[in-house]
């Protein structure tokens, strides 16, 4: 037996930048970031189907008060989770997938290992389920996220921080270079 | 002035990660007598039992948002004028404005840092000691 099949509505791509947060209920959403030593947390509520991303690099810095930095973090998230409550999400059925956190250069502080030390902590303390991603590495990622499926995929760039700061030089990758589908 | 020290603070935020930065940043500017709540309903209640002499809301919360909180704070007798900073994460003016209408003594719009959380608190209950 054949099943009828509509037409697929083209993907609407939505890169989200450093500082940035985005939650969407339109099937047709893409959320797309690149990530170094920043952290993109993808949260997916699959009874609403709604979810959303940020993308967020702890401040860092000789005179930085640590706090100051995590209260940083944590508004990124909170925005996040507000956002998706007020569309209609359930904050007990939230699932969330992290990405980044790379250590892309040898410098002293491991950049990287702090953000996503944090955001495990965060989801932990907020008793949101880890249920995937890819996190820490040396590697530049690239991650798309299906905000009403909550299917996320990871293409692996292996190219140092410098390069991720210009998208154009990335997207000569040939497709699915370094290219993991998860979940 | 009152003395930072013994200052009774209620922090009402219903994210928990969020909830305890906020009382690390009022120990680390001398607050060190700090009551948490999870949401305005659970604030509430712990208020009507134990009241305190300044509270500090999020805005969005299940149950009992901050507003709703403020509100109910504001129509309790002889708790009508208990010092209440609003934290939101957008300072839209809607909100503002319907806080003020409420009589909010401030607020804190997030991210925010130890010099402005100290100073929005001095300016509502004077200087701390």
């Amino acid at each position: 037996m054949t099943e009828a099949r509509s037409t697929p509505s083209p993907e609407r791509l939505i890169h989200i930048h450093q500082g940035e947060c985005r939650i969407s209920e339109d099937p047709a959403a893409v959320l797309t970031t690149m990530l170094g030593s920043c952290i993109a947390a993808c949260l997916h509520d699959p009874v609403a189907r709604v979810g959303g991303m940020n993308h967020f690099l702890l401040p860092e810095g000789e005179n930085a008060d640590r706090s100051a930095s995590l209260r940083y973090g944590a508004y990124s998230m909170e925005l996040l989770v507000n956002g998706l409550l007020s569309i209609g999400a359930n904050r007990e059925r939230l699932r969330a997938k992290l990405f980044g956190g790379g250590r892309l250069t040898e410098a002293l502080t491991d950049i990287g290992e702090k953000n996503t030390a944090f955001a495990e902590q965060y989801l932990k303390r907020e008793g949101i389920p880890l249920i995937g991603g890819s996190v820490r590495g040396s590697s530049a990622r690239r991650i798309q996220f299906w905000p009403v499926s909550g299917r996320a995929r990871q293409l692996s760039l292996g190219i140092p921080p410098v390069a991720i700061a210009n998208a154009q030089t990335v997207s000569h990758l040939p497709a699915g270079h370094g290219s993991v589908e998860l979940f | 002035m009152p003395d930072g020290s013994s200052l009774r603070i209620m922090v009402v935020e219903d994210q928990a990660a969020m909830r305890q930065l906020i009382c690390s940043s009022l120990r680390q500017i001398g607050c060190h007598s700090v009551v948490e709540c999870g949401d305005g309903q659970a604030a509430l209640k712990e208020f009507s039992e134990r009241p305190v002499q300044l509270i500090l809301s999020d805005l969005n919360m299940p149950n009992l948002d901050g507003l709703g909180l403020l509100r109910a704070i504001r129509g309790k007798p002889g708790f009508e004028k208990t010092p209440f900073i609003l934290l939101t994460s957008r300072a839209e003016v809607s909100i503002v404005t319907q806080a003020k209408e409420l009589k909010v003594n401030n607020y804190i719009v997030k991210p925010f840092n130890l010099v402005v959380l100290k100073n929005k608190i001095q300016a509502v209950v004077g200087t701390l000691t």
